[in-house]
C-alpha cells in the first residue's frame, strides 16, 4: 500500500479523486448557504473537476518546490541518477524524463483518439445507424479530434522539451519545476476530457460553436475545461522553450547556427504562449454563459455567436502551425543527416517558420468564410490566407536542394520523414481552394476540409513524428528499433492513409458533409466509405506494430550507444542513452550546423578540462 | 543539365496526365445554378495548379530519390551547397506573385457570385433543429419543400430558431451559414431543372445528419402554377385550413399533436386546458389565449419552455389564418 | 540604480504617480463633457508606457549579459524576468480578448455604474501601484523598514479594491451576470481582473511575510521585484478595463 502510494502517479490520481469529491461538496455547500437549491449536477461537475486537478498535481507533488520557497525555505534538486525506472511516474525535473513522459501520454492520447474514430468509421461504412446512438456518434467524433488535438499538443511538447535543451548545449530547461508542472497538468486535462463521455456526452464537435454548445448535455463542461487546462500546460511549457532558447545556448551558438528544429519550436512557441488564451477564454465564456447566464453567445440577450467564432478561431488557426512547424523542423534536421547534404537555404528556411507563425495570425477568418460574418471581411483574409503558400513552398523547396545531389540512404527514420514531405504537400496543395471564397462556400463543413486537414496533420505531425522517434530512440534508450518492424509500420501505414485522404476528399467534393452520423445513399459514396474504414483499420495495424516495436526494442533492440546517424548535432557527439547531465564537458560552437560535405568541418567542439 | 531538361519534361508530362485524370475521374457534382459556372471555372484554375505543382515537387522528389541514392560501396558525403540567394528569391518571389493573382482571381469569382438581381424571388427560409420550412412573401405561401423556378435569381432570406444550421445544396455550389438572432442572405440562381436536396452543413445537434429537404426546380410556368396551386389550396372549413397552414408554416416541427412535448408545448388538448406561465401564474387556454400565443409567444411564456424561440409570425398570419389556426387546435382533444 | 541617488528615485515614482493621476483625471473629465472614445482610449497607452518604463523596468529586458557567467545569480535573474514578462505577454491576451468581446457586444453603450465608486478604485490601485513602486525601490537600497511599511501599504489598497469592486459595485449594480448584455461583459471583465487582483494579494501576503523573516536583501530579492512587477502589470490592464467600463461610450438603458 505504502509502496503504490509512493508511486507519483497513483498519488496523483487518489488526490484528484480527494478534489473532485471535495469540489462536489463545497460547490453544493455554497449553494445551500446562498440560498439555492443544493443540487445542480452541471455546477457540482465542474467545480469538482477543476479542484480534481489542482489536487492532482498537488498530490504527485509538482508543486512541492514552489510551495517550500513560498514558506521562505530552499530548496535543493535531488540526484535523479540513483532513481531508475520510476522517475517516469513522478515529478522528475530532468527534461529527458519529461519529454519522454509527454511523449508516452501523447501515445496514449493518439490510440485513445483513434480508437474512437475505428469505432465510427466501423459505424459509417455503410449507410444507416450500424450499432452508435446519434448522441454516442457525435461524442465519439467530437473526442477524437479534441483528443487527437490534445495528443498532438503533448507530443510537440514531447520533442521540444526533449531536444531543445541537448540541442543548445544546457542542462536543462530554464524552468525546470515549470516544465514537470506542465506535463502533470496535462494528465488530470486529459481525465476531465475524457470524463465527458460519463456526464452525457456532447454533440458540438470539437469546436464547440455555442448556442449549440449553450445547450448541450452536461459532458460539454468536462470538454471546455479539459481543453483550458490542457491548455495552461501548453502555455507554461512554451514560455519554458523560448526562455530556454534565448538564455542557455552554448558560446558561440548565434542565432544562425541554431539547430533548425530550435527555430521551429521557438517560432512554435510564440504562436503557444500567445494565442492558446484565446481558445481558453471562449470555452470559458461559453460555461459561463452556461453556469450564470451570462449572454456573450445568446441571440436571446442580444449576444453574438460569431464573436466566439472569431475567439474561438484566432486560436485555432495558429494552433495548426503549433501542430505543424515543430514536425517540419524534424524534416529539415533529417534530410541533411540521411542525404548528406547541408539543408539547403537554411537561413531561409529558419525565418519561414517565422514568416509562417506571423501571417498564421492573421487568417483565422478563412475558417469563417460562410459564417455570416463581416462581408468585407472575406477577401482580406483569403489574400492573407494564400500568403502562408508563400514561406511553406520556401521549406518544400529547400527540402528538395537538400536531396539533390546527396547521397541519401532509407533507414526508417527517412521514410517517414520522405512521408511527411509528400502527404503535407497534398495538404498544402489542396490549401488554396479552402482559400479563394467562392470554391470554399463549397468545401466548407465537407470531407474535403476534413481530408485537406487530416494530410496536413499527418504530414506535418504523425509522420514526422514517428521519424523523430525513431531517429532519436538511440538517444533515449541507448538501443536502435528494429528496422523491419518499422519498414512493416510505414508501408501499413503510408499508402493507406494517402488513400483515405485522397478519398475522403473526394467525397467531400460530390456532396459528403462532415460531422454526419448517417449519410444519403444516394450521393454515391458508400463504396467510398468502406474504402476509408479499411484504410483507418490499416494505419491503425501499423500503429499497432510500431507500439510493439517500441516495446520490444527497449529491451531486446539492437544495441546502439554511438552516433549511428553521423550526425553533426551536438546530442550525438556524447554517448546514448543520454547522459544524466547531457553535457558533463561544455561545448563550444565553432561551425555551421550542417556543413556536411564540407572536409575537415566541424560544428561543436567540446572545451577542453581545465 | 541534361537532369535539368529530364525533370522539366517529365513535370510537364506529369502535370498533363494529373489534370486529365482529376477531370476524368468525377469530382463535382452536376453543376445546376449560375453561380456554379464561375466556381468550377475557379475550381479548374486550383486543379491546374495542384496538378503542376504536385508534378514539380514529387518528380524532383522521386528523381532525387533515384539518382542521388547511396549506391553500395559508396562512401563520404554530398555535395556542398548550402544556397543560392537567386533561387532563393525567385522561389518566394515567383510564388508570391502567384498567390496575389490567384487571390485577385479569387475575388472576381466572388464578386460574380454576388451578383444582385432586384427583381428576384423572394424566400424566407426558416432553419430549425432538425426542419426547413420556407415562405414565399411576395404570394402568401408557405411550405416545407422549396419550390424554386428555373433560370431566376432567389433571394433567400434565411434566420434559424435555435442553434447555428447552414443552407448548402451541392449541385448549387454556394452555401451559407443560418444563424438564429439575425437574418443572412443567399442568393442564387438555379439552372438546370430538377429534384435536388437542401442539406444543414453546420453541426446542429443529435439529428444533423438527417437535416435534408427536397429542393425541387422546375419550369417558370409549373412554378406559377405551384404557387396558384397553393393559394388556392385552401380547404374549405376553417379547421382543415387551419391544418394545412400548421403544416406549411413548420407549426408542426416544434408543438405536436400526439401530447409529446417537442420544442414548444403540445397542441393535444390545450384548448380549454390549464396553462402555468413562467411567471407563476395559471391561465385557461381559450381562444384569446391560443391567438395570444401565435402572434405574440414571449408574453406567456409557458412553464417549462422558454423565451424567444419561437419564430416571429405576427407579420407572416394575417387575422383569417390565426383563426384557422386556433380553430384547429380547438379540434384536437 | 548605482548611479542614482535612492531618494531621486523615490521622486521619480512620485512624479509618475502625479502624472498617471493627472492623466485619470483627464480622462474622467473628458468622458464627463466630450466623450470621445478615441481619447479615452489613448490615454490609457499612455498611462500604460509610463508604467512600463518607469515602474515595471521593462528596459531590464534588454540589458546585454552574454559575456555573464551562466551560473551567476545575476544571470539567473535575468532569466527569470525573462520568464515573468513572457507570462505577462500571455496573460494580456486573455484581457485583449475580453475587450475585443466588450467592443464587440456593447459597441458604445456602457452599463450604468457608480462612477464615484469606479474613480475612488481606480485611484486606489494607482496609489497601491505607487506604494509598489516604494516597496522596490526601498528593498534595492537595503532599507528594510521602508520596504516593510509600503508594502503592507500595497496590499492594504489592493484589499481595499477588492472590497470596492467585489464587495461594493457587485453588490449595488443594478444587473445580475444574467440580467443583459452588458452585466454579462461587466461581471466577466471585472472578475477576471478581481482574480488577478486576488492572486496578486496573495503573492504580496507572501513576499510580505517573508520579507518580515529577512529573506531579502538589497542584492537578492527577486520575490518583491516579481511580486511588484506583477501587481503593476494588474493596474496597467486595470487602465485600459476602468475607461472600457465606466467612461466610453453612452449609458444603455
Amino acid at each position: 500500500m505504502r509502496k503504490l502510494y509512493s508511486i507519483g502517479l497513483i498519488r496523483g490520481l487518489l488526490w484528484q479523486i480527494l478534489g473532485t469529491a471535495l469540489g462536489i461538496g463545497i460547490l453544493t455547500g455554497i449553494r445551500l448557504i446562498i440560498g439555492l437549491p443544493a443540487w445542480k449536477a452541471e455546477s457540482a461537475a465542474v467545480f469538482g473537476a477543476l479542484l480534481g486537478s489542482l489536487f492532482f498535481v498537488y498530490g504527485i507533488g509538482a508543486v512541492d518546490d514552489w510551495i517550500k520557497v513560498a514558506a521562505g525555505n530552499e530548496v535543493h534538486e535531488g540526484d535523479e541518477s540513483a532513481w531508475g525506472r520510476m522517475r517516469y511516474f513522478g515529478v522528475s525535473l530532468d527534461h529527458k524524463v519529461i519529454g519522454i513522459q509527454y511523449l508516452v501520454l501523447s501515445l496514449v492520447l493518439m490510440v485513445v483518439g483513434g480508437s474512437f474514430a475505428l469505432i465510427f468509421r466501423a459505424e459509417l461504412a455503410n449507410t444507416g445507424l450500424q450499432f452508435l446512438t446519434l448522441m454516442e456518434y457525435n461524442t465519439l467524433m467530437s473526442l477524437h479530434g479534441m483528443v487527437m488535438i490534445v495528443g498532438i499538443l503533448v507530443g510537440v511538447a514531447a520533442f521540444m522539451n526533449y531536444l531543445v535543451p541537448m540541442m543548445l548545449g544546457a542542462r536543462d530547461m530554464a524552468f525546470p519545476r515549470l516544465n514537470a508542472f506542465s506535463f502533470w497538468l496535462a494528465v488530470p486535462a486529459s481525465l476531465i476530457l475524457l470524463s465527458s463521455m460519463a456526464l452525457g456526452g456532447f454533440d458540438t464537435g470539437w469546436t464547440g460553436y455555442p448556442p449549440l454548445s449553450a445547450r448541450a448535455p452536461v459532458g460539454v463542461q468536462m470538454f471546455f475545461l479539459g481543453v483550458s487546462l490542457a491548455g495552461m500546460g501548453t502555455i507554461l511549457s512554451s514560455l519554458n522553450v523560448i526562455a530556454t532558447a534565448m538564455r542557455l545556448r552554448a558560446t558561440g551558438m548565434t542565432g544562425f547556427r541554431l539547430p533548425i528544429f530550435v527555430w521551429g519550436s521557438l517560432a512554435t512557441s510564440l504562436i503557444s504562449l500567445t494565442a492558446t488564451q484565446l481558445i481558453g477564454l471562449s470555452f470559458q465564456m461559453v460555461m459561463f454563459q452556461r453556469l450564470f447566464g451570462m449572454g456573450f453567445f445568446d441571440p436571446a440577450k442580444g449576444g453574438n455567436p460569431i464573436l466566439f467564432q472569431h475567439l474561438f478561431w484566432f486560436y485555432s488557426h495558429p494552433a495548426v502551425y503549433v501542430f505543424v512547424l515543430p514536425g517540419l523542423g524534424i524534416i529539415s534536421e533529417l534530410l541533411p543527416v540521411f542525404a548528406r547534404k547541408p539543408l539547403y537555404g537554411y537561413k531561409w528556411v529558419a525565418i519561414s517558420s517565422f514568416a509562417i507563425a506571423l501571417i498564421g495570425f492573421l487568417v483565422w477568418g478563412h475558417h469563417m468564410f460562410a459564417s455570416g460574418m463581416a462581408e468585407y471581411l472575406r477577401v482580406p483574409f483569403m489574400y492573407s490566407t494564400l500568403l502562408v503558400a508563400v514561406p511553406t513552398g520556401v521549406k518544400f523547396f529547400s527540402w528538395l536542394g537538400t536531396l539533390w545531389r546527396g547521397k541519401i540512404v532509407f533507414p526508417v527514420p527517412m521514410l517517414f520523414a520522405l512521408a511527411g514531405i509528400v502527404v503535407f504537400l497534398l495538404g498544402g496543395l489542396t490549401g488554396p481552394p479552402n482559400a479563394t471564397v467562392a470554391t470554399d462556400l463549397h468545401l466548407t463543413d465537407t470531407y474535403f476540409i476534413t481530408g485537406h486537414f487530416h494530410d496536413t496533420m499527418f504530414g506535418g505531425y504523425v509522420f514526422p513524428f514517428f521519424a523523430a522517434i525513431y531517429f532519436w530512440f538511440p538517444k533515449m534508450t541507448g538501443r536502435r528499433m528494429n528496422e523491419t518492424l518499422g519498414k512493416v509500420h510505414f508501408w501499413l501505414m503510408a499508402p493507406a492513409f494517402i488513400v483515405f485522404s485522397t478519398i475522403m476528399m473526394r467525397t467531400g467534393l460530390l456532396g459528403m458533409r462532415r460531422r454526419i452520423a448517417d449519410y444519403d445513399s444516394t450521393l454515391n459514396v458508400t463504396q467510398d466509405h468502406v474504402v476509408m474504414t479499411v484504410a483507418g483499420f490499416l494505419v491503425a495495424l501499423g500503429i499497432l506494430v510500431f507500439i510493439i516495436n517500441a516495446f520490444w526494442s527497449m529491451r531486446k533492440g539492437e544495441v546502439a550507444t554511438g552516433n549511428i546517424w553521423n550526425s553533426r548535432s551536438p546530442e550525438w557527439q556524447v554517448s546514448s542513452p543520454m547522459p544524466i547531465h547531457n553535457y558533463d564537458v561544455p561545448f563550444e560552437v565553432v561551425g555551421e550546423p550542417y556543413d556536411y560535405g564540407l572536409p575537415g568541418s566541424v560544428y561543436v567542439k567540446f572545451k577542453e578540462q581545465e | 543539365m541534361k537532369r535539368y531538361v529530364i525533370i522539366f519534361v517529365l513535370v510537364i508530362v506529369c502535370s498533363f496526365f494529373i489534370h486529365s485524370w482529376l477531370i476524368s475521374i468525377g469530382l463535382f457534382p452536376l453543376a445546376a445554378s449560375a453561380q456554379s459556372v464561375p466556381i468550377d471555372q475557379l475550381f479548374n484554375v486550383h486543379l491546374w495548379i495542384i496538378s503542376a505543382l504536385f508534378s514539380l515537387i514529387m518528380v524532383t522528389l522521386v528523381y532525387s530519390l533515384i539518382v542521388f541514392r547511396l549506391r553500395k560501396g559508396e562512401t563520404g558525403d554530398g555535395a556542398h551547397m548550402t544556397g543560392n540567394s537567386t533561387l532563393e528569391i525567385a522561389w518566394t518571389g515567383i510564388p508570391l506573385l502567384a498567390v496575389l493573382v490567384l487571390a485577385f482571381a479569387g475575388a472576381r469569382t466572388l464578386g460574380e457570385i454576388r451578383v444582385i438581381d432586384p427583381s428576384a424571388l423572394q424566400v424566407k427560409v426558416t432553419a430549425g433543429q432538425w426542419f426547413w420550412q420556407y415562405t414565399y412573401p411576395e404570394y402568401g405561401v408557405a411550405s416545407s419543400d422549396l419550390y424554386l423556378p428555373v433560370s431566376r435569381q432567389v433571394d433567400l432570406q434565411m434566420t434559424s430558431t435555435d442553434v447555428i444550421h447552414s443552407f448548402w445544396v451541392p449541385e448549387f455550389r454556394v452555401k451559407q451559414d443560418i444563424v438564429p438572432g439575425r437574418t443572412v442572405e443567399l442568393r442564387l440562381t438555379p439552372t438546370l431543372i430538377g429534384l435536388y436536396k437542401v442539406r444543414c452543413a453546420e453541426l446542429c445537434g443529435l439529428r444533423h445528419a438527417y437535416m435534408e429537404g427536397l429542393v425541387n426546380v422546375v419550369s417558370q410556368t409549373d412554378f406559377a402554377n405551384w404557387i396558384s396551386q397553393q393559394q388556392s389550396a385552401a380547404p374549405a372549413s376553417p379547421e382543415l385550413r387551419g391544418e394545412l397552414l400548421a403544416s406549411q408554416y413548420g407549426c408542426l416541427n416544434c408543438h405536436s399533436t400526439d401530447g409529446s412535448i417537442k420544442t414548444g408545448p403540445t397542441w393535444l388538448r390545450l384548448s380549454g386546458s390549464n396553462v402555468k406561465l413562467t411567471d407563476g401564474s395559471t391561465v385557461v387556454a381559450d381562444d384569446d389565449y391560443l391567438r395570444t400565443a401565435i402572434v405574440s409567444p414571449n408574453t406567456q411564456v409557458v412553464s417549462g419552455f422558454v423565451a424567444n424561440v419561437m419564430p416571429d409570425f405576427s407579420t407572416v398570419l394575417d387575422q383569417t389564418m390565426v383563426e384557422s389556426l386556433v380553430a384547429y387546435i380547438k379540434t384536437l382533444k | 540604480m548605482e548611479h542614482s541617488s535612492k531618494s531621486s528615485v523615490l521622486q521619480l515614482g512620485l512624479l509618475v504617480l502625479g502624472a498617471l493621476a493627472v492623466l485619470t483625471a483627464v480622462e474622467f473629465a473628458i468622458a464627463l463633457t466630450v466623450n470621445i472614445w478615441q481619447a479615452l482610449a489613448i490615454i490609457p497607452l499612455i498611462k500604460a508606457g509610463l508604467v512600463f518604463y518607469y515602474y515595471m523596468h521593462i528596459y531590464r529586458l534588454f540589458e546585454a549579459d552574454k559575456d555573464v557567467d551562466r551560473e551567476s545569480y545575476a544571470y539567473k535573474l535575468a532569466t527569470n524576468r525573462l520568464g515573468l514578462w513572457l507570462f505577462l505577454i500571455s496573460d494580456s491576451f486573455i484581457f485583449g480578448g475580453l475587450m475585443i468581446s466588450r467592443i464587440n457586444l456593447l459597441g458604445l453603450t456602457r452599463p450604468e455604474l457608480l462612477q464615484v465608486l469606479g474613480l475612488a478604485v481606480t485611484v486606489v490601485l494607482l496609489i497601491s501601484s505607487f506604494f509598489a513602486n516604494r516597496a522596490e525601490v526601498s528593498m534595492a537600497y537595503g532599507h528594510r523598514r521602508q520596504f516593510i511599511l509600503s508594502l503592507t501599504v500595497t496590499l492594504s489598497l489592493g484589499i481595499l479594491f477588492l472590497i470596492g469592486v467585489v464587495g461594493v459595485e457587485w453588490q449595488l449594480a443594478p444587473f445580475g451576470p444574467e440580467t443583459n448584455l452588458a452585466g454579462a461583459v461587466f461581471y466577466v471583465m471585472t472578475g477576471f481582473h478581481a482574480f488577478h487582483v486576488f492572486t496578486g494579494v496573495i503573492f504580496l501576503a507572501i513576499v510580505l511575510r517573508n520579507g518580515l523573516r529577512g529573506l531579502y536583501s538589497a542584492e537578492k530579492h527577486w520575490a518583491v521585484e516579481a511580486s511588484v512587477v506583477y501587481w503593476h502589470f494588474i493596474d496597467v490592464v486595470w487602465f485600459f478595463f476602468y475607461p472600457a467600463l465606466y467612461l466610453i461610450g453612452t449609458l444603455v438603458q
